[in-house]
């Protein structure tokens, strides 16, 4: 699905989450981190080096987490910590394949409406405990309890009945095919033994987890860092690196100067940064950098219970009047793409045959003036009974391409007649009392996607309530049916043109801007063997990364 | 009055008030460019002849957005300081002339007042608050009021007691007529040096608050936010963060000179 939201990004879901970029940082993948795959044990056979245990690795984060309750997080600062010290049942691996993580193996049965999940066997929580499919029923009573205020719930509505037929075994009955419903099962598993007395929404362990991930949680210091340590029982084996610091810098230049004095290993990097700032000899000497697509889109999402933007011409003249090419060419250096619809990029649900508009302020203008926003009196700014046309646009703290996209269209907004206001807010904040109460006219945000294309959560008009993804309230009965319609079946030719629907619905309809997709960028430094870049990121096989001897820097 | 001019320091400062106050009244006849225009061929440019302080990460022309900013800081800086002299003349001078229980609240008030730490108070009702130029204009006026109280309420309790202000009571002069008649314009000289250094520090205060994000927003330019946007391209365009910061030193400097050297002139005894 659909990932998370924003920051950066979001998240997990499905197995697939990626991090990255957009949000905050643009940067790093994380996808993840979370699957650590086998296949790449191999890669580390390989390397002459001998893998030694030992030394930390120091991530550099504009975000802190929100809550370490998994299937609450949706965030990517959360994620990202989340997915290494829980693990799904299945995930994916460095090809983009689904393989099993808790799970041994599956079968699927009749069609797809049944899964059975054979879980590994002698998987042990961090505390001790043995971890079994009372775990996943418990994990599967909290997606679909109503109380629970996860974004997630959308995946396992069509779930009919869920069996537990030994400690493990699950099984899992599905009232109609649903085709995410294998990589559903990506999501984070939770300790019964510890929660089943909690209310998820409140309880401590949001602060102190306990999972089956490679990492275990040691300390969280708000706004500072929070520190794992490797789990040296770890089903598929003792990471190398003894450590994992995620250091919160809310700062992205303070972070860069973190990196020039190593207080920090591994970070995302703005365009500015990676093509300038980091093309000298100090650099090049002491990291590596990576540069892939990610796996989101920033847009301007328009509240669409707003009157002004109800109709749809304005919306319509927005996207005519605002010349994306160029903010991506001033502010990304051309470090990314211009998007058209709510899909990644260069999978088979994107529409390809949806083309941009051009950009063309006449049309703009004629656009508004159909809908009544005309400059009576003349002074350059369009007025409808009296009232000009001005919103505010409210934007995240630290990300400074973000915040020059807003004035950006700030400025080309200014050429039709809308007047444009921008405010920054810090992210915890923007999200609880701005985004979750529906206090905002216009956010520019971003979205990270999941591997499968279903976009249920956020497009889905089922899907406003309180801490739900499609808070712009975007509401169309045919990409309902079509959402639903393509979850519903296994045929990737049927879901690739019901999504191809979807895609020209959306893009003509404009219930948000679609603006760019900006290449994911991160450094690290050079010290770690084994980083490399899949299609789903950086970081998927960190157990695998390791610091000879003779370079580690941390006890 | 020859001896104000023969403070070359502040006259130093007046010259450059002066000349910050023509920027800021001239600012669509001295910037080159429009400091909103986006240039996206010129991003990042060094200082040249064409751009003669550089440009941002949008092209826009850096000097251009400093000559506009001076109008937000500057602004920022006399208002929020005339808020803060109105209050503070206003109960000052109630609380120097009435003495007894008024004194005593209003100054226990003034003491409550300074035990908050002024900048963090800012913040918080900034947070609450939508940031916008008047709300930090009044913001910063309503929290900087104290020290002004203090002076004037200290002078009108000397003043009262002299000759003319009993001879005016005699003739039934109510408080009000005393205070606003007599009172504060003998007073006045001490809240003018405070007031003129208080510019200094409003200024100060508003690049902070924008420094940090809350302050002018986008695409308003002030010397703050210009030195904020400038921090993340730090490594690349040192422009960006020299030359506000270089104004914003110049300014505050200047109103410091010139608050010292009227200081120096309406306190005689400290004349050398």
């Amino acid at each position: 699905m659909i990932g998370t939201l924003l920051k950066e990004e979001p998240i997990f879901r499905n197995v697939s989450r990626q991090r990255g970029v957009f949000n905050r940082i643009p940067l790093i993948s994380s996808a993840v981190f979370f699957f650590l795959s086998v296949a790449v044990m191999t890669a580390a056979e390989i390397n002459p080096d001998k893998p030694s245990y030992g030394d930390a690795v120091v991530m550099g984060s504009i975000g802190d987490a929100r809550t370490l309750v998994p299937i609450l997080a949706s965030d990517s600062a959360s994620s990202e910590i989340c997915g290494l010290v829980f693990n799904g049942l299945v995930k994916y691996d460095k090809d983009v394949n689904i393989v099993g993580d808790l799970a041994e193996s599956w079968d699927i049965l009749d069609g797809g409406l049944t899964i059975v999940f054979h879980l590994k066997k002698g998987v042990r929580w961090h505390d001790g405990e043995p971890f079994t499919s009372y775990d996943v029923e418990f994990t599967y009573s909290k997606l679909t309890d109503p109380n629970v205020k996860t974004p997630y719930s959308g995946d396992f509505e069509r779930v009919e009945k869920f069996e537990v037929i030994d400690e493990y075994t699950v099984k899992i009955t599905y009232k109609e095919p649903f085709s995410p419903a294998l990589s559903s099962w990506g999501m984070p598993i939770m300790p019964r033994h510890i929660l089943k007395n909690e209310d998820l929404n409140k309880t401590s362990f949001g602060r102190h987890p306990i999972g089956t991930g490679p990492y275990k949680f040691k300390v969280w210091k708000t706004g500072e860092k929070i520190e794992l340590v490797s789990n040296h029982d770890y089903f598929e084996g003792r990471p190398f690196i003894d450590r994992f610091i995620y250091r919160i810098i809310p700062d992205d230049a303070t972070i860069f100067l973190e990196l020039q004095t190593k207080g920090v290993d591994w970070t995302g990097l703005s365009p500015l940064q990676y093509t300038r700032q980091t093309d000298n000899d100090f650099f090049r000497r002491n990291y590596v950098k990576f540069k892939y697509p990610s796996f989101g889109y920033t847009y301007l999402g328009y509240n669409l219970q707003d009157p002004r933007f109800q109709d749809v011409r304005v919306r319509q003249a927005i996207n005519y009047a605002i010349n994306k090419q160029e903010i991506v060419d001033t502010i990304f250096f051309g470090l990314g793409r211009v998007v058209t619809g709510p899909f990644m990029i260069d999978s088979w649900a994107y529409n390809k045959d949806v083309k941009p508009v051009q950009f063309d302020q006449a049309r703009a203008r004629e656009l508004l003036g159909q809908a009544g926003w005309v400059d009576v009196d003349g002074d350059g700014w369009v007025e409808k009974d009296g009232k000009p046309f001005e919103f505010t646009v409210i934007v995240n703290q630290g990300n400074a391409e973000r915040l020059r996209t807003a004035e950006m269209i700030q400025n080309y907004l200014k050429d039709i007649g809308i007047r444009v206001k921008i405010r920054v807010l810090e992210w915890s904040t923007l999200i609880n009392e701005f985004i979750n109460k529906r206090r905002f006219e216009a956010v520019l945000m971003g979205w990270s996607l999941a591997r499968d294309p279903d976009n249920y959560d956020i497009w889905h008009s089922s899907k406003t309530r309180d801490g739900e993804f499609n808070f712009i309230g975007y509401n169309n009965a045919e990409v309902d049916r079509l959402l639903e319609e393509a979850r519903r079946t296994f045929d990737q030719r049927k879901r690739a043109a019901a999504y191809h629907r979807i895609h020209e619905i959306i893009y003509s309809e404009q219930p948000c801007l679609f603006l760019y997709s900006s290449e994911a960028l991160s450094i690290i430094s050079k010290r770690f063997r084994n980083v490399e870049v899949s299609p789903i990121g950086i970081g998927y096989n960190i157990i695998k990364w390791y610091v000879p001897k003779s370079e580690q820097r941390y006890r | 009055m020859k001896e104000f001019l023969n403070n070359k320091m502040a006259l130093v400062g007046l010259d450059f008030i002066t000349l910050m106050i023509a920027f800021a009244l001239f600012a669509p006849f001295i910037a080159p460019y429009d400091p909103s225009y986006i240039d996206s061929k010129n991003v990042l440019a060094a200082p040249s002849a064409k751009h003669i302080f550089g440009t941002d990460a949008l092209g826009r022309d850096l000097f251009s957005r400093i000559v506009y900013g001076s109008r937000i800081s500057l602004s920022i800086g006399f208002i929020a300081v005339g808020i803060a002299v109105l209050i503070g003349v206003f109960l000052g001078s109630v609380a120097g002339y009435y003495g007894g229980k008024v004194d005593s609240i209003i100054m226990r008030f003034v003491d409550i007042m300074l035990c908050f730490p002024t900048f963090f108070l800012i913040l918080a009702v900034i947070a609450v608050l939508e940031p916008s130029i008047f709300n930090i204009m009044v913001i910063i006026g309503a929290t900087s009021w104290m020290g002004v109280a203090r002076l004037i309420r200290a002078e009108i309790l000397t003043l009262k007691e002299r000759d003319y202000v009993v001879a005016s009571k005699v003739m039934g002069a109510n408080g009000a007529w005393i205070i606003f008649r007599h009172l504060i314009p003998n007073a006045i000289g001490p809240v003018m040096v405070n007031a003129t250094l208080g510019v200094g520090g409003a200024i100060l205060v508003e690049s902070s608050l924008s420094f940090l994000g809350i302050g002018v927003q986008p695409p308003t330019p002030s010397w703050g936010n210009i030195l904020m946007d400038g921090k993340s391209t730090l490594g690349v365009a040192w422009w960006l963060t020299v030359f506000p910061g270089v104004f914003i030193l110049l300014t505050v400097l200047a109103y410091n000179l010139l608050g010292e050297g009227l200081r120096d002139l309406m306190e005689p005894r400290l004349r050398k």
